[in-house]
């Protein structure tokens, strides 16, 4: 359907007045608010993720491009309320204690809202405690944390072993990400998932809330 | 050719009998003598101590003098969270505003003078430091660049600024550069030989919005300290591979990337302009977590990796963790200055598995106590030199009172005895085939004092 591009080749490009055009037209010739949803705005957002992932575009693109999602959402969530849309999963996200960097988790967020999941953000610093009472609060499927530091990322480790001593051991996974984060860390600590950008995070997660 | 002399010819892109070898040990520099990083950022003289012990413990040709990108935004306004174990962080961002509201361009008379913020104390550290290692030693001044500085100020709305508001993009990017010129004015006052310009963001945009928005504040700012009389370099974070090239036409002397980067291919990039490239000694997998021997392997497998070593500078993709082991930082300084001797020995460590059987002595049943160095090779390796006298000193002290073994990783048997003793890093030394100090020299009366508990 060529509105449902419309929104998508919008999106993409950040354009925030036509994407809540297109969308409020979409709307008025009757196309359901999932629909939108799924194949103009997060279509539009998976493939800027895509090409985020291949190196094609970058921090600034991505960042309007959700800006536009965002505001799309907003005029699709009455609708996506009243039509009893759920969300895919809940994931909690944050930067660990310690550690103020917010651009790579917030690009994790956007991704993974892209993908239509609801993401409670808490922000920067955040204690090994509070990732598991949000996680608590708002059942969420997933814990996912960032570190852009090399002092701060031994904070995952203390976030995964307080998952294990918990009673969210087996429901919540841990997923771990940031610039000296590797796989190898990932494994030695035993956190659930490590990904290397953020738009793979947001396909992992997808798959370990549907899984 | 003094090693100055050796970084000043590779920043001029001209042949070197090696390779530069320029560690970044920012904060790092502090726990060399068990300071904080936050005590070092904030005084004087435990900077100063700190730079010269760096100096001595990595024998670097190129060393950096503070490695902090909050300095210009603490004086502007901006929140530090100060951290015992890395520099400071921003914490809020003066130039934030709400998403209707137009966001401002601070006032020229807000650009940083010789007298605000920390930069007497730098430039004090700095002036000190050139005073007792300048002539031999080619110094860093490092600042913070513009787009990392308009970061700092505006938060990540910058990035969307690129889209919504270009005009005023241009006009923080400005500011910012006329702040890194006065920067990097005092800091040549301060007797700096290298300004680097320190721009971690730029991985994280295209090559069009460098080009947009980068290339012009940034070309101006390295004519600038061209103007100066000193050389230049631009560091970057992450995988800057596709903006190499767009560096390459700002005019900077040398740039400096990560492990994100492949070294090879930018090199031959970089080369192709006279432009210099240092890097990238993955500062997790190897420095952090990896051992003396990973990161020997490691710097001699880059070296061999490339033909021509025209205008390399080895050192860290970025500032070195805090918490790097001291052995592994001295593991590269080998493998730079003595390339041929740690080939010799990463491929004897691998050899000598089980096919030399050396006798460790008895050392529950000895007659006296016995000290034991083992060392990469004292002849060359600055920090198994300072070991040895350490050592040697302890023996002229106590005399025929104790036993006393130098052991050299050029050795064959002395490798099989190292790795059978389980050494875990060079240099250490044993008592009575203890582990007493590992890679920190002990003071003389440290060392007589332990040694004393075995008389």
């Amino acid at each position: 359907m060529s509105i449902l591009n419309d929104i998508s080749d919008a999106l993409q490009q950040g354009r925030v007045p036509k994407v809540k055009e297109f969308v409020q037209q979409a709307l008025d010739e009757g196309i359901p608010a999932s629909e939108i949803l799924e194949q103009g705005l997060l279509s539009g957002m998976n493939t800027i993720g895509e090409k985020f992932k291949n190196n094609e575009v970058f921090v600034p693109e991505v960042l309007i491009a959700a800006r536009a999602m965002n505001k799309g959402t907003e005029i699709l969530r009455p609708h996506l309320v009243a039509a009893g849309v759920e969300d895919k999963g809940t994931v909690v996200i944050g930067t660990v204690k310690g550690d103020l960097h917010d651009i790579g988790k917030n690009l994790v967020r956007m991704m993974m809202e892209g993908k239509g999941l609801k993401v409670i953000d808490l922000g920067v610093d955040v204690p090994v405690e509070r990732f598991l009472d949000a996680a608590r609060e708002n059942h969420a499927q997933i814990i996912a944390c960032s570190a852009l530091l090399t002092t701060t990322m031994g904070e995952m480790r203390n976030i995964v072993e307080a998952v294990e001593d918990s009673e969210l051991k087996g429901k919540v996974r841990v997923m771990i990400g940031g610039a000296p984060i590797t796989q190898a860390y990932c494994d030695q600590i035993g956190a659930d998932c490590y990904t290397p950008d953020a738009a793979s995070a947001a396909d992992a997660a997808l798959q370990l809330c549907t899984a | 050719m003094t090693p100055k002399e050796l970084l000043f010819a590779t920043l001029e892109h001209k042949p070197t009998p090696r390779p530069a070898w320029v560690p970044f040990a920012g904060a790092h520099a502090a726990r060399l003598l068990g300071y904080t990083a936050t005590e070092f950022l904030q005084n004087e003289d435990k900077m100063v101590r700190c730079l010269l012990e760096v100096h001595r413990m990595f024998k670097p040709d190129g060393e950096c003098c503070i490695f902090d990108l909050q300095v210009e935004a603490e004086i502007l306004g901006c929140d530090l969270a100060w951290a015992d174990n890395g520099p400071p962080s921003v914490a809020s961002h003066p130039l934030a505003c709400d998403e209707d509201d137009e966001p401002i361009v601070p006032c020229v008379c807000t650009i940083p003078g010789p007298s605000d913020g920390r930069i007497p104390l730098i430039c004090g550290a700095m002036r000190r430091v050139k005073e007792a290692i300048g002539d031999t030693t080619g110094l860093y001044g490092l600042i913070t660049g513009p787009f990392t500085l308009a970061s700092h100020l505006r938060g990540s709305d910058l990035f969307m600024d690129m889209f919504d508001r270009e005009e005023y993009v241009h006009s923080l990017l400005d500011y910012c550069t006329q702040v890194a010129c006065k920067m990097a004015e005092y800091y040549v006052d301060a007797g700096m030989d290298v300004i680097a310009v320190v721009d971690p963001l730029i991985s994280q945009i295209s090559t069009s919005a460098f080009e947009t928005f980068m290339a012009d504040p940034f070309s101006r700012l390295f004519a600038r300290i061209r103007e100066l009389g000193v050389y230049s370099s631009f560091f970057v974070c992450g995988d800057a591979t596709r903006n190499i090239e767009a560096m390459c036409k700002t005019g900077c002397h040398a740039i400096s990337v990560d492990e994100n980067v492949d070294l090879k291919a930018a090199k031959a990039i970089c080369d192709r302009y006279g432009v210099s490239i240092g890097g990238n000694i993955p500062l997790t997998t190897t420095m952090l977590h990896g051992t003396q021997q990973d990161n020997m392997k490691w710097v001699v497998d880059l070296l061999d990796s490339l033909e021509d070593h025209t205008g390399l500078v080895v050192a860290p993709g970025c500032d070195m963790p805090f918490e790097t082991p001291f052995e592994n930082t001295i593991g590269c300084s080998q493998a730079v200055l003595q390339t041929d001797q740690v080939r010799e020995m990463v491929r004897d460590y691998t050899a000598t598995e089980d096919t030399l059987d050396v006798e460790l002595p008895d050392y529950e049943h000895l007659n006296k106590p016995l000290v034991e160095a083992f060392t990469l090779d004292p002849a060359t390796c600055a920090a198994c030199t300072y070991m040895v006298a350490a050592t040697d000193e302890a023996k002229a002290a106590f005399g025929d009172r104790i036993d006393y073994r130098v052991y050299r990783y050029t050795i064959r048997e002395d490798i099989a005895r190292t790795k059978k003793m389980g050494v875990p890093n060079l240099p250490s030394l044993y008592i009575n085939g203890k582990l007493a100090f590992q890679s920190i020299i002990p003071s003389r009366e440290e060392l007589e004092k332990a040694i004393e508990q075995y008389l």
